[in-house]
């Protein structure tokens, strides 16, 4: 069975004023493997983010159904949802979502205070992550002390701290510069090495290059999608580019 | 750009940004209103009028470069928080294409009309409000002032002058903050991140310090008529050490509690207290406010109220019976006249004619004179008391009255030898050792101390404590005072009073009688420098109405601070909301549920909310002493009466000051949970 699966998912948005009904995502179905890292692809306004919504179970499906484990998100009682939240998925924002007010490490310890863990094994945990992702001289900082780059690394520190099933990344790299964002890029693959499930929207084709597998939308319905198989990151850009371009000159599925 | 294009955009910005502004301009037209409010009132001829008032007035005085001082501060404070929230707006301004000078323009047009609206408000309500303390303070004064809508143009022009000063200010530091950033930072400075507080230990320290000083001036002080300046260092430094106590010690406290890793990494304590931290450091300076306000009105209400409900005991206590008679004669020999025989004959047929009788008479001759104790021996001249004076322990008002008054008076028969004296002290205990003298002369034997003595006015509307010195005879104690030409700081007092059994308006009709027999005695020619009839019936309204005005100015300025501290408390909630609301959604992401947040925030806005309060509780109690020994001024012993009024004031308080938390509170949420609902 499928870590993730995702069956004829819907979101129709109805306006405030008129009841202008607008579908933001149209039977979407798909499903993610233990270990996959997908990337999700699509222009602006093709339903990534309520895709990943629906996903993070921070918004209710007018229709379909999303699993996690064989657990359906739309059961789980709303008092439940957030520790249903802490326990199994990690998230990475564009915008790094860093509370000012805490430490790097802090910020980082964060759902383990909140999942009542004791203080030794936070900080355990949080100075393992940080050796291994580099990052123990930041732990001291604050958030405003840092670059993008390193504000963007303390943030997947902070998914990956409670050991999730899933990190779900919404335009990680939107807020780096190239170079942060061919180390953050590094940073997800050999997360996704160890066995991570990742799966990131994103609208850079640099980024969906190193994805092992590559889901296009468009209008709110997936449109194709692409397997690494045995291409190159550089290939793969060569492929995901072909594909966008087929897209948005309104070829029919490949 | 033309000028009528900044107008446009200052007033839609001040239209569009209402939530913020409203309670901005309220708060500035409040503490216009308070402020002209004080001034008017220290300089009111009504209250000035009144007895007591000149001493309340040079305290509303110096009370008003305190309220000035506190303006100041609080306006910045609640300006910045708006000036932060519109730099975005300004920044956009800038991206288009306007010049910094135009943005100042609107900056300019902005101040100039909300300083309109501010003095509007403010001196319409300080006019109505001093004017309707004026003619409620006359009212109770019982016509004894004129009744009018007064408006003092001297306080106008004070006020105007202070705001229209910090106002400029205002602006001028709004303009240095547009100057010194480019639009991006602008439009950024709402997310920008903020240093978080290091802890100023010195600082910290410093504030306590303060207190503790400012805590021991208050216990110590004596006598805080004569050491008015130093009761108002105090003050002064209660204020200071507050600041700083609220705006350091508390982020050190954070800071501690934070190094403490079994504490801090608790899913309670997380969230509050890095988030405190900050708080405190942005709000310290309001939370002190807050503080200094509880306790001004906890200070006037409780001693205001307290002297209300005291008054009948203050009465008592100033006057002992209901006709109270006192005479000073300019000799010993006068003292012992027969004229005193004529008056209490006087006296006698006016009762009896009034149908009424003396009861529990008080009769006695007194030889009174301020006396510094040095090495067992009382003296009268201040100059051969050198240095003596400073220390209040060594000073006392000394009565020497003769044995054979004391027996009649007390019914007994005690029998002292020419060398012995018995002692009565009240307030404060003598401990002169076993003999006493009078200045150069011999010394005598302390036979013993007397049980008690029979009330006397005088003793209770000063503060310094009395010795009843009890001789054989006066005369050479009398003796030896003018051979050492000390007779000058002698008084030679006869004390006649006695109770009546009438009704209030016929002890006034008795007492009127009285007077005009005195005036017809020519005891002047007997030696008698002056002869005064107190009635208890007569000074009861005089009393009442002067407790009553006081308590009323109380109520009002405690009214008005109250005001001053909910518009502390809103715009902190606001304030808070408005940090909180992007907070609280990262934190609804990593997975806190809506209601852990709701609890944490909700916890720590408590705890800082009522931090204020319960300093002000110990302000309160530290000022006790001194309040108990302001209150013995107006002859209020009544110390439980005291301690229950400023328990129940406080109580009270609180109670309200819930209210307020809750009623605020509801403008946090509504901020806070709608981020939580845009989703």
């Amino acid at each position: 069975m499928s870590m993730l699966d995702v069956s004829g998912l819907n979101k129709v948005y109805t306006t405030r004023f008129g009841g202008n009904q607008v579908e933001a995502l149209r039977s979407v179905s798909f499903s993610v493997e233990e270990g996959e890292f997908v990337a999700i692809m699509g222009e602006s306004g093709s339903g990534k983010t309520t895709l990943l919504n629906l996903l993070a179970a921070l918004d209710q499906p007018t229709g379909g159904s999303v699993r996690l484990d064989g657990q359906e998100l739309a059961k789980i009682k709303e008092s439940q949802l957030a520790a249903f939240r802490r326990d199994n998925l990690g998230f990475v924002f564009q915008e790094f979502n860093l509370l000012d007010t805490f430490s790097i490490e802090d910020n980082i310890s964060l759902p383990l205070v909140l999942a009542g863990r004791g203080p030794d094994e936070i900080r355990s945990a949080v100075t393992g992550l940080a050796e291994s992702l580099g990052i123990v001289k930041l732990l001291k900082k604050y958030p405003y002390e840092v670059s993008g780059g390193q504000k963007q690394r303390a943030a997947v520190a902070r998914a990956l701290v409670t050991r999730p099933k899933l990190i779900l990344a919404d335009e990680p790299t939107g807020a780096l510069d190239s170079h942060s964002t061919d180390e953050l890029l590094d940073l997800f693959s050999a997360v996704n090495r160890s066995g991570q499930t990742i799966l990131m929207v994103t609208h850079s084709v640099k980024a969906a290059s190193r994805a092992g597998r590559v889901l296009f939308i468009r209008d709110g319905e997936v449109f194709h999608q692409l397997y690494r198989g045995e291409n190159t990151d550089a290939q793969m850009y060569q492929k995901i580019s072909e594909t966008l371009t087929a897209l948005t000159t309104g070829g029919d599925r490949a | 750009m033309t000028l009528s294009l900044c107008r446009r955009l200052a007033r839609t910005g001040m239209r569009t940004n209402r939530r913020l502004y409203l309670p901005y301009l309220l708060t500035c037209a409040g503490m216009i209103a308070m402020t002209y409010l004080i001034s008017a009132l220290s300089e009111s001829a009504v209250l000035g009028a009144m007895s007591g008032g000149d001493v309340m007035q040079s305290c509303l005085e110096l009370g008003l470069g305190v309220v000035t001082f506190f303006s100041a501060i609080f306006l910045f404070y609640t300006h910045s928080f708006l000036i932060r929230r519109r730099k975005k707006e300004f920044g956009l301004y800038n991206v288009l294409g306007m010049g910094k000078r135009h943005i100042a323009l609107v900056l300019l047009w902005e101040s100039l009309l909300s300083a309109l609206i501010s003095f509007a408000g403010g001196f319409l309500g300080g006019i109505l409000l001093s004017g309707l303390g004026e003619l409620c303070m006359a009212a109770l004064l019982g016509g004894t002032a004129d009744a009018a809508l007064t408006v003092s143009p001297e306080s106008l022009a004070r006020t105007f002058l202070v705001f229209l000063m910090i106002f400029a200010l205002i602006l001028l530091d709004s303009l240095r903050q547009i100057r010194l950033t480019n639009p991006i930072n602008l439009m950024r400075s709402e997310a920008a991140g903020e240093k978080p507080p290091h802890a100023n230990w010195f600082l910290a320290a410093a504030g306590l310090l303060l207190l503790g000083a400012a805590y021991w001036l208050a216990v110590t002080i004596t006598d805080p008529l004569a050491a008015l300046l130093t009761f108002f260092l105090a003050v002064l430094l209660v204020i200071a050490g507050t600041y700083l106590v609220f705006i350091s010690a508390s982020v050190a406290v954070c800071r501690a509690l934070q190094k403490n890793r079994r504490y801090y990494y608790r899913t309670n304590h997380f969230v509050s207290v890095s988030s405190m931290l900050f708080r405190m450091k942005r709000n310290g300076a309001g939370l002190a406010s807050i503080c200094i306000l509880c306790t001004m009105v906890l200070v006037m209400l409780s001693t205001t109220l307290c002297l209300y409900i005291g008054a009948e005991d203050s009465l008592h206590a100033r006057y002992p019976r209901s006709i109270n008679l006192t005479a000073q004669a300019g000799s010993l020999s006068a003292l012992d006249g027969d004229w005193k025989e004529e008056v209490r004959e006087l006296a006698e047929r006016v009762t009896r004619e009034a149908g009424d009788e003396q009861k529990k008479p008080i009769d006695y001759r007194a030889m009174l004179f301020i006396g510094f104790v040095r090495d067992g021996r009382l003296l009268a001249d201040p100059a051969a008391a050198d240095g003596l004076g400073e220390s209040a322990e060594d000073v006392w008002q000394v009565y020497v009255i003769p044995i054979e008054d004391y027996n009649r008076l007390m019914g007994t028969q005690m029998e002292l030898a020419g060398n012995e004296v018995l002692l009565y002290s009240t307030k404060e205990s003598y401990a002169g050792g076993d003999t006493i003298a009078f200045g150069d002369g011999p010394a005598y034997a302390v036979a013993g101390c007397a049980d008690g003595f029979v009330d006397n006015g005088a003793d209770a509307a000063q503060l310094l404590p009395s010795l009843y010195v009890f001789v054989p005879d006066l005369a050479p104690v009398n003796e030896t005072f003018l051979e050492a030409e000390a007779g000058q700081w002698l008084d030679y007092v006869w004390t006649y009073a006695f109770d009546l059994a009438g009704s209030d308006a016929e002890q006034r009709a008795l007492q009127a009688s009285l007077e005009d027999g005195l005036a017809g005695l020519g005891t002047e020619e007997s030696g008698v420098l002056w002869l005064r009839c107190d009635g208890l019936a007569e000074q009861r309204m005089g009393f009442y109405a002067m407790y009553g005005s006081l308590l009323f100015l109380g109520v009002l300025l405690g009214v008005v601070f109250v005001f001053a501290a909910i518009l502390i408390i809103y715009y902190k909630q606001l304030s808070e909301g408005y940090e909180d609301q992007a907070r609280f959604d990262v934190m609804q992401k990593v997975g806190m549920t809506k209601r852990e947040i709701r609890r944490s925030v909700n916890s720590q806005v408590l705890t800082v909310f009522f931090l204020p309060l319960l300093l002000a509780g110990v302000h309160l109690a530290f000022a006790f002493p001194m309040l108990q020994k302001l209150l013995l001024l107006f002859g209020l012993m009544n110390v439980p009466l005291l301690i229950v009024v400023t328990l129940l004031c406080y109580a009270v308080f609180a109670a309200f000051y819930l209210a307020i938390y809750r009623l605020t509170s509801r403008a946090y949420c509504r901020i806070v949970s709608g981020a939580g609902e845009e989703e």
